[in-house]
Order: C-alpha cells, then sequence, then structure tokens
C-alpha cells in the first residue's frame, strides 16, 4: 500500500509522516508509539484538558477535508456544548468518489493515526461511542483497524480509562455499503441508524442532533488524522502550512495522461504543481482540470495558478470535493466529460428532493442531446436556468455541486460548447454529432 | 320511401337549418363558465416529449390527487429494479390483477395470489434475538438475514416488521434503498461484499478513463 507519491523535500508531512516508519508493518502499535503515535492524545488528556483541546484545535484553523471545509473546531464546540447525554463522533471514512482512495489508502498505511484523532475528538466533546465507517469491501482494512483499536485499548490508550483520564470511549468499525450518497453526514448517520439514506434539512444539525437524536460530530477521517499533529505542537505549526484561509495539507487523488497517485499537499499549492506531481502533460496541450471528483468543476489551462485550497477552489467555480484532480489532455471533450459527470451524479441522487431527482436527470438529458448533435438553440439559456434552479432549491451540497461540470464548462469553454450546439461539430472528435444543418440525415463523425 | 328527386338533400338541410336554430353547445369560456361536476378533472392523458419519452415521472401526485381512486401505474425505481405502486405494494398487484381477471369471467385461481412465499422463520428469529429485536439496528438485521435466505423474501421483511415494531413501509424503503440488498434470489452465487455498487462503481472509473484518454488505473 506504498502508494504515496513522493513530494518536496519542504513539503511538510502532518498526515502522512508515518507512513514510511510503519512500512513493514501498519498494524505494529510499538513501532507507531515509537514514531510519535498517542504523543497527541497524552497531551491533550494531561496538559488541555477538553476545553482546552477544542480551543486549540479551533485556533489553529482546521477545516473538514469532507469537501465543504466547515471548521472542526467550531463543529465540537457546538457538540461539546449541547445537553448531557450520550455523544457520538464518526469518522468518515466511506471515501464515495469511486476513483478516489485517500482515505482507505491513509487509514490502510496508517491506522493508529486515525484511532488517535478519533480518541482526542471523543475526549473533547465528552463522547463515549465513537465510530469509524469504511467500505465494507474493504475487509482487510476493516481487520486492520479493529486489530489496532484492540491494540490501544490492551495498551491502556482506549477503553474505559484512557490513559488514566477518567474519561471512557468506546471506537468500533461500521462497514456500510450500497450507496454513494453514504458520503454525505447525514446519510451516513441514517444508515449506521439502518434507514435508508436521504439526507435531512438543517438546521438542526448534527451537532444538535445526529445520531439516533443525539449529539454527533462526523468529520472525515482526514480531519481527524491531522488533529494528533495540531494537539501535539499547540496549533501553532499547523497554522503555518498552507494558505491563510485553510491552513494545513490534504491528500490528493492525481490521475492524469502521464501518471496516477496519492500526494500529500499543503492547502495553497498551485494546480500546476499538481499537474506536476502527476507526471505533467507529455506531449500533448493541457484542456481541462477536474478538481473535485463526479461533482468536481471544469477548470481551464489559464487557471493553472488557482492555489488548491477552499476559497480559492470556490470563487473559480470548483470545489475540494473528494480530493481528486484529472488532467485532461486536448483529446478529452468538455461537453462528452459534463455529461458522464452529471449522469452518474444523477444516477447515485438518493431521490428525496425534486431538483436533485428530476432537474440533473433533465440537465444530463439536455447535455446528450447536445453531444449527440441535436441540440436546440434555447439550450445554452436553458441549461444555465435548469442548473441555477437546482442550486438554488438543494436539500444537501450533492444537487448543489452536481450541477458544475455543466455550468463550469459554459463559464470556461463556451467556444467549445457553441462548436456544439450551432455546428454541431465537436472539437475533439470524441462526439459523434449527427450534422443536422441542410437537410443532412445521414450520421457523420465531424 | 319516397322517390321524388331532390327529397334526400331537402331533408338533410332541414336538418341543417333546425340546428342552426336550436341553441349552442359552445359557450365563450372564461366568461361563461361550463356545468360540469366539482370533480371533474378534464381527460386523462399521458403525454411524449418530440423525442418520443413519455414525459410521466412516475410521480403519484395524480394518483395521490385523485378523489375516486381512479388513477393507478406501475414502473420500475430508480436503480431499474421493482416495481412501484401506489399504496401499499404488496396488496396491490393481487387487487388489481384478480379483479381484472374476474371481470374477464375467469374463476380465480387462488394459489397463483399467495400475499408470498412462506418461510422458515427460525433462522431470523436467532438473528432478531441477537440484535435484542431493536430497530436501530435495521440495516445489520436485514443484512444478515439476506445472508441467511440468500435474498430477501416478502415474508421476513413481514416477519421483522411484526416483531420488531417497525413499520413495514420503513423496512420496505430501507431495503430497496441499499443496492447490496436484493429481493430475489442472486443469480451467482455468494457474491462479495460491495459487489452490487462495485460494477456500478466500475463503469464510472472507466467511462471516465475512456473519456479522458487516460490508460491507467489509479492505484
Amino acid at each position: 500500500m506504498g502508494a504515496f507519491l513522493s513530494t518536496p523535500k519542504a513539503w511538510p508531512a502532518v498526515l502522512t509522516g508515518r507512513v514510511a516508519a510503519l512500512a513493514s508493518d501498519p498494524g505494529d502499535l510499538d513501532a507507531a508509539v515509537r514514531a510519535g503515535a498517542f504523543e497527541g492524545l497524552r497531551v491533550a488528556v494531561r496538559d488541555l484538558g477538553a476545553t482546552g483541546t477544542i480551543a486549540t484545535v479551533a485556533s489553529s484553523g482546521l477545516r473538514g477535508r469532507g469537501g465543504a471545509g466547515f471548521p472542526a473546531g467550531e463543529k465540537w464546540r457546538a457538540a461539546a456544548n449541547g445537553p448531557a447525554g450520550t455523544r457520538y463522533v464518526v469518522a468518515n471514512g466511506y471515501g464515495a468518489d469511486p476513483a478516489v482512495r485517500t482515505d482507505a489508502t491513509l487509514m490502510a498505511a496508517d491506522p493508529w493515526i486515525v484511532v488517535e484523532g478519533l480518541a482526542i475528538a471523543a475526549f473533547a466533546i465528552g463522547a463515549t461511542e465513537a465510530i469509524i465507517a469504511v467500505r465494507a469491501e474493504d475487509t482487510a482494512l476493516v481487520t486492520r483497524l479493529e486489530g489496532a483499536i484492540l491494540a490501544a485499548e490492551e495498551a491502556g490508550y482506549l477503553g474505559d480509562d484512557m490513559l488514566g483520564s477518567g474519561h471512557g470511549v468506546t471506537i468500533t468499525v461500521r462497514p456500510v455499503q450500497g450507496a454513494y450518497m453514504l458520503g454525505e453526514e447525514t446519510v451516513l448517520l441514517k444508515a449506521l441508524e439502518g434507514k435508508r439514506g436521504q439526507p435531512e434539512q438543517r438546521p438542526p444539525f448534527p451537532t444538535e442532533r445526529g445520531l439516533f437524536g443525539m449529539p454527533t460530530v462526523v468529520n472525515n477521517v482526514q480531519t481527524l488524522a491531522a488533529v494528533p499533529f495540531i494537539v501535539r505542537d499547540r496549533g501553532a505549526a499547523f497554522s503555518a502550512i498552507g494558505a491563510p484561509g485553510s491552513p494545513g495539507t490534504i491528500l490528493v487523488q492525481l490521475r492524469g495522461p502521464e501518471g496516477a497517485g496519492i500526494a500529500e499537499v499543503p492547502l495553497g499549492t498551485p494546480l500546476r504543481e499538481l499537474v506536476k506531481l502527476a507526471g505533467g502533460i507529455g506531449s500533448r496541450s493541457l484542456k481541462a482540470l477536474l478538481v473535485g471528483g463526479p461533482t468536481g468543476g471544469l477548470l481551464p489551462a489559464d487557471l493553472l495558478d488557482t492555489p488548491y485550497d477552499f476559497d480559492s477552489l470556490r470563487a473559480v467555480g470548483a470545489h475540494i470535493g473528494s480530493g481528486s484532480v484529472v488532467i485532461a489532455d486536448d483529446r478529452a471533450c468538455v461537453v462528452d466529460l459534463a455529461r458522464l459527470l452529471t449522469k452518474f451524479s444523477a444516477d447515485e441522487a438518493c431521490g428525496k428532493t425534486i431538483p436533485c431527482r428530476i432537474g440533473l436527470r433533465r440537465l444530463y438529458e439536455i447535455g446528450d442531446r447536445v453531444a449527440s448533435g441535436r441540440p436546440k438553440p434555447t439550450d445554452m439559456a436553458l441549461m444555465a436556468d435548469l442548473a441555477a434552479d437546482v442550486v438554488a432549491s438543494g436539500l444537501c451540497d450533492h444537487e448543489r455541486l452536481a450541477t458544475l461540470p455543466f455550468t463550469s464548462g459554459m463559464r470556461y469553454f463556451r467556444s467549445e460548447l457553441d462548436d456544439h450546439l450551432l455546428r454541431s461539430t465537436c472539437p475533439a472528435g470524441v462526439c459523434h454529432p449527427i450534422a443536422v444543418g441542410a437537410g443532412a440525415s445521414t450520421p457523420g463523425s465531424r | 320511401m319516397s322517390l321524388v328527386p331532390g327529397m334526400g338533400i331537402v331533408r338533410g338541410m332541414g336538418l341543417t337549418l333546425r340546428r342552426f336554430f336550436a341553441p349552442k353547445a359552445t359557450i365563450k369560456w372564461p366568461e361563461q363558465q361550463a356545468d360540469v361536476a366539482p370533480k371533474f378533472r378534464g381527460r386523462l392523458q399521458l403525454l411524449y416529449d418530440e423525442y418520443g419519452t413519455l414525459k410521466c415521472e412516475t410521480c403519484f401526485q395524480c394518483a395521490q390527487a385523485c378523489p375516486i381512486e381512479c388513477i393507478d401505474m406501475g414502473g420500475i425505481d430508480t436503480k431499474g429494479r421493482f416495481h412501484v405502486h401506489w399504496g401499499p405494494p404488496e396488496t396491490y398487484g393481487e387487487r388489481r390483477e384478480e379483479s381484472a381477471i374476474r371481470r374477464s369471467g375467469r374463476p380465480v385461481a387462488d394459489a397463483a395470489f399467495r400475499r408470498f412465499d412462506p418461510i422458515d422463520t427460525a433462522a431470523l428469529d436467532a438473528i432478531l434475538e441477537r440484535h435484542d429485536y431493536d430497530p436501530m439496528a435495521m440495516l445489520a438485521i436485514l443484512e444478515e438475514t439476506q445472508a441467511e435466505y440468500g435474498y430477501l423474501p416478502v415474508g421476513a421483511l413481514k416477519h421483522i416488521s411484526r416483531i420488531t415494531g417497525a413499520w413495514y413501509a420503513m423496512i420496505y424503503g430501507t431495503a430497496t434503498y441499499y443496492r447490496h440488498l436484493r429481493f430475489e434470489p442472486p443469480t451467482v452465487d455468494a457474491a462479495p461484499a460491495g459487489e452490487a455498487h462495485r460494477a456500478i462503481e466500475h463503469a464510472y472509473r472507466s467511462a471516465l478513463d475512456a473519456s479522458l484518454g487516460v490508460g491507467g488505473r489509479a492505484g
């Protein structure tokens, strides 16, 4: 599982720092402790206390790595301030994007960092139950995590009396499967409750009424993995890494014509550097970057200097999303790509709200008729209207973001869309539009 | 009867002339309102778009609103798996088909309209006892039931509903939502975990690769 790409020496390794030391056996507790595991938990329990830990995480500026970028410290504080009773912490390691394996790879290479982050979070908000949700098909990963939790309990790091703090936490691994939407936090909670996976209206947020109606913190695996580093150095070293608005590092799944892999990069790294990490673009010219997975935005080559962080990407019409960056050269067609992504989003929609269930389906159908050479003259305006309506009336981020492939395509690749719409041609030669002009009725490739 | 030439046309024109002065059915809507029953909602029609695709979304809003319940429809759900109906699914098909057969005058064959195949519930009871009859563990109960019986028989869902107190509709909703839960016996033996969803994800990955011209798959 040594699947991490090597990054420049100067780049900090917050998440993957221990991977090399654990390369021979990631399940070895002694080796992990020698490499610094559970030091953060010790600092949190002995020196900081629960409120001190939350304050440290809040001051470090850690933002949720699940895609939305919500400040983790605020989330913890909201849950900690809730009414007393059972509280839950859930580590979301489902990793919904089928082309991205960052979370699972991290947990397999260093299960301790996630377990420790989860223990610190549970200690900070006063949760007695912690759950790691992983994909059911990763049976090896489930076994490894369960082994790690058992070993840590026997060594006294977890269990009824965590490091002598008097606070007890039970960590369970819950394999979940069967739907793409499980990556969304309220959907994951529904699945853990044994209900159908459909998102809930917010507020109330899960920090107020979450799993089984109790205050629940749902954090991505990478968010929790950054917590030990933050607590160990009291947040100062972490804030220094990355962009001002979004400190820290993130795992990126790169995929390009010349190479692919997972790399840990500081937030705020320009997209150009990410392309270089993936082996460059080869002899062809770069056409578009798909940033953010199936619901990501398509960015043109002249936006390569955009920093890879939450706010900058949102501003240009993309998002961190699943942490996937796909490099497309001039063989790719933007309309075809956006159609494929929208179809995936529409197929995977849970069907709770009408803008998502019907709106995304219609968006795909309009894109499909544009790509197959049967466009209507008003299709561009229709797509823009429909996308705006879906965004305005969406319930969860899935549908709001699922319009991004087409909206960013219309924003940056207008001439290519015009070729499809007005001239029924595909510059990349991917789509096979039928020539509808001049009464021609035979299908032609160009 | 009469053989006088031109008499037929005179009779025909006579009818025309009578109708000409008779009261008309056409009204000046909307200034004038037609006198129809308050329940009347116009003619039922299924519309097709210009590509020949049925415009009906099977949203059941018409069936829900219909005061005399004359609208029903059947279809498949968004996963292409199961028939959807307005009303309780386990009674719907029976009611419809039986009445259709009765109206046609044929005798109704009772055995064909058993509600569901009876199952041996001993194994299911053991599963429920392991989970303390707790509806909060429904997903685990359903997964173990499927592992035991190979699929989710309607009888098993009914039994779970009766024993745990969870609504049948909720259990049915959960079972239809997740791709790895099935209502028919599997075609291949013992599919590994996540298989149902993996095929879709693999299709997505290869389609993405194909559209990008990228050959290799990531780690």
